[in-house]
């Protein structure tokens, strides 16, 4: 029992990373309305951007981290408009492959960078925390308050301010949208600055809660896909649920299956969902 | 004479809409029948429901014998019910010809064409191909890219198709849209000596003029219903479809 | 035998095996519009199912970890890689091929990850991560060079695909799957299935490409999970994507200019472990630039997608 609820804890801070890592990659997706697979790069591009200023450069944690998390926004924000928006009319089965492309480019630009292996971010030794039958690290918290206040600040600047109505409006339906004088283009513009900057936070905490490499990033691409797939395109709530559950169920598998079974358990998630819940959890979007 | 198409008690609603409201009528084999009725008044969507484009919510279709409810379009083209839709369905990138022949070698084509077997036939299918597009004024336009016809050829060709198969049921959903007048007439005896071949034809059309003097019997819809059943003079001169068509444009 | 021609030999064989996969995905890309992101799969089928086919049965060592090998014959287990390769694409095809465009793709990609994370995890028939060594090689004792053996091999195989797949555009067949690409509405109203096209094209790929992992496995003599990544699905999209979907001639040309250009940077001499990686990336970002470009400024085929 003790067990059940040591993982559900591991899970639920897993979930709170995954809500981050799918919560641009879901903007995105309603917003410029194709899956963009090189999504979990601007996650490596932060994280090794962090580790690269923290461990190489020797700069303080919190500016190493607030530099990944800038270069995040930079490159999603270059990508979107170079590489993506000219190609939006084609469709999104070609934004999709074009990703692929995406990805082959920023992979190849991170390891010409900091070359492969294994990477650590430095960071100040905490010892664990026992919470009852529950052994956490501070880290592990701190990612959870830092995914809390990041959803929740999402959920703002979407609901209440006036981008965020114009990023909402374009997510439903562009061209309605620019009929009736939504700017769409600004709205399209802050959508890929924020998508790409909550992609740079879940970098950083890529980063914090353990090993980096090369390849981490791809890795990640099919759990934020069974995440953002089970979610639908509802809500950031639904997304959160979404979020949570995936990531519980994978660590609380753990009692059951050998680990290399968790990522079969997200494909079979990606496939179960595209075949029978092709609208997720949130249904139909009215 | 036998039946070619029944339609029992047919319904069809999308969402709170009911586009096809309890309708049933049938009509014969050999009959060539005109279909009218004002914009919005279920012809097409009892086309899509005869020809299994969609499933009745409730009420059923019958052709020939059977059943046609869950029955996939292509298996009822198969089984000899041909359609045209309302804009002239066709393959860009392919010749005139090309066109027409997406209907022949229906038997195995993955057998047939890892074999080689389709090329015992294929001066057969291709001569029956050129008969059709002669048939319909196109003989000369064979070899041109499709997506260089005029509508009204593409029309033409589309009709030409959907008899490579000899149907025994042809429904052709506005024949006369985006035709210009003077292949009107080329499409009427078209029609008249396919219906002469003995093949039943129904035809969807606005253009009332169009079925005057071709067909002996036309039913009229509205909203989702048969308003009225009867010879284009009945039609003409009854009530319901008088204020029917008043309502809207014609 | 000069390090030259081994070369020349390695990039005919090469160019052969992935050519057979690159001509398998133009069909069911070019010609039935699918898109398939889990190729890889196929090609892994091929292999493990001759390597566990042709295996002896497990020795009593711990490495040996599965737990059936059938000691088939070479030519028989090489069919039999085949048909498993279709039935492992009607399986997922049968979730698979109801959806379309980048569903369908992120359906068999899904499908492609599970199977890998299969070949690792289910011991008993993969043999885990060290999976199966020294695959037998038909005709091995008749033969000297028994490379050049595998470049005919490959290189035969390349062009009875190549044949095949000309054969079935130049045939009815292939004027209705162009007329699928055209009007599938059309199609339905000839009397014909699309549905039943494009699953037919989705197991016939499959089948040639399990071939080609067949061939694989047997110049390798080692199939291992590792080989079977995602890598391998994207090479041959890029290098299709790079060629020109739709003529094979054009699509082998650009498999065969990747394939040669990855074996110059491998023959570069460099100094250090870093400098091979930096290369390596280089290599990689370029591919990716390339590709991201080719898509930019050359429309695709409007209605492939």
């Amino acid at each position: 029992m003790s067990a059940f609820v040591q993982l559900a804890a591991l899970g639920i801070a897993q979930g709170a990373f995954l809500l981050m890592a799918s919560l641009g990659f879901s903007l995105t997706r309603r917003v410029e309305g194709f899956l963009n697979i090189a999504h979990a790069q601007y996650l490596s591009v932060a994280a090794f951007v962090t580790y690269f200023l923290n461990n190489i450069a020797q700069i303080h944690f919190a500016i190493a981290a607030f530099a990944g998390v800038v270069a995040a926004v930079i490159v999603g924000f270059v990508v979107g408009k170079l590489v993506y928006e000219p190609i939006r009319h084609l469709g999104p089965a070609v934004s999709l492959i074009t990703s692929v492309g995406v990805v082959y480019m920023l992979d190849g630009m991170i390891e010409i960078i900091v070359g492969t292996g294994s990477f650590l971010v430095t960071l100040p030794r905490v010892a664990p925390v026992r919470v009852g039958p529950v052994t956490i690290t501070l880290y592990q918290v701190l990612v959870v308050v830092i995914a809390v206040v990041v959803t929740l600040a999402t959920v703002r600047i979407l609901n209440h301010t006036k981008i965020g109505t114009a990023i909402r409006i374009t997510a439903l339906d562009r061209y309605l949208g620019a009929s009736r004088g939504v700017d769409v283009k600004k709205a399209g513009n802050a959508s890929w600055l924020l998508s790409s900057a909550i992609a740079g936070v879940a970098g950083v905490a890529l980063a914090v809660l353990g090993a980096l490499t090369t390849h981490k990033g791809f890795d990640q691409i099919l759990i934020i896909l069974a995440v953002a797939l089970l979610a639908g395109l509802g809500s950031v709530a639904a997304l959160s649920i979404s979020a949570m559950t995936i990531g519980v169920a994978r660590e609380v598998s753990l009692l059951w299956l050998p680990a290399g079974f968790r990522d079969i358990i997200a494909f079979g998630i990606v496939i179960l969902v595209l075949i029978f819940l092709p609208y997720g959890i949130s249904g139909r979007v009215e | 004479m036998s039946e070619a198409l029944r339609f029992e008690s047919a319904t069809r609603r999308f969402g709170g809409l009911v586009a096809v409201n309890d309708c049933s009528f049938s009509v014969s084999s050999g009959e060539l029948v005109g279909l009218v009725g004002p914009n919005g008044a279920g012809k097409s969507t009892l086309f899509n429901l005869a020809t299994g484009y969609l499933a009745p919510s409730s009420g059923r279709v019958v052709v020939g014998e059977e059943d046609t409810t869950n029955v996939p379009p292509h298996e009822l083209a198969r089984k000899g019910l041909s359609r045209t839709f309302q804009t002239p369905v066709f393959f860009p990138e392919l010749s005139a010809l090309d066109n027409v022949l997406v209907a022949a070698h229906q038997e195995l084509p993955l057998v047939s064409a890892i074999t080689g077997a389709w090329k015992r036939e294929s001066q057969h299918q291709e001569e029956r191909a050129r008969m059709l597009l002669r048939r319909v004024g196109l003989e000369q336009r064979a070899s041109v890219d499709s997506a260089e016809l005029s509508g009204g050829e593409l029309r033409m060709l589309e009709v030409a198709r959907q008899l490579f198969n000899q149907p025994s049921l042809l429904l052709l959903d506005e024949p006369t849209a985006g035709v210009a007048p003077h292949l009107q007439e080329n499409l009427a005896e078209l029609i008249r000596s396919v219906h002469e071949e003995g093949v039943a034809v129904i035809v969807v059309e606005h253009n009332l003029g169009f079925l005057l003097g071709m067909v002996d019997r036309v039913v009229c819809m509205a909203q989702g219903s048969v308003i009225a059943d009867g010879t284009p003079t009945q039609i003409h001169d009854d009530p319901a479809v008088i204020a029917a068509y008043l309502g809207g444009p014609k | 035998m000069s390090p030259l021609l081994a070369a020349v030999i390695t990039v005919g064989i090469l160019i052969g095996i992935y050519g057979v996969v690159a001509i398998a995905l133009n069909f069911q890309y070019g010609e039935a519009g699918l898109i398939n992101f889990g190729v890889v799969a196929y090609f892994a089928i091929g292999a493990y199912t001759f390597a566990i086919l042709t295996a002896g049965p497990p020795s009593e060592t711990a490495l040996d970890q599965y737990r059936w090998g059938f000691n088939l014959h070479p030519f028989l287990a090489a069919l039999v890689a085949g048909l498993v390769g279709v039935i492992f694409s009607m399986i997922s095809g049968w979730p698979a091929l109801r959806l379309r465009g980048e569903y369908l793709a992120l359906t068999t990609f899904a499908f492609a990850e599970v199977l890998q994370s299969s070949l690792v995890n289910v011991r008993a028939v993969t043999n885990g991560t060290s999976g199966f060594a020294g695959v037998v090689q038909p005709f091995r004792d008749a033969v000297g060079n028994y490379n050049l053996l595998i470049l005919v091999a490959a290189l035969a195989l390349l062009l009875f695909t190549m044949w095949f797949f000309q054969r079935l555009v130049r045939s009815p067949y292939g004027r209705t799957l162009r007329a699928i690409k055209g009007d599938e509405v059309g199609v339905t109203a000839s009397g014909k299935s699309p549905e039943k096209y494009r699953r037919e094209a989705f197991f016939l790929s499959a089948f040639f490409i399990a071939l080609a992992g067949v061939v694989f496995v047997i110049w390798l003599t080692l199939a291992r999970p590792t080989s079977f990544g995602a890598e391998i699905t994207f090479f041959v999209w890029i290098a299709m994507i790079l060629g020109g979907e739709g003529n094979n001639w054009r699509v082998l040309a650009a498999i065969s200019g990747l394939i040669i250009f990855d074996e110059l940077i491998g023959a570069l001499p460099l100094e250090s472990v870093e400098a091979v990686q930096r290369v390596n990336a280089g290599q990689i970002f370029l591919t990716g630039l390339l590709f991201v470009l080719v898509l930019r400024w050359r429309t695709p085929r409007a209605g492939a997608i």
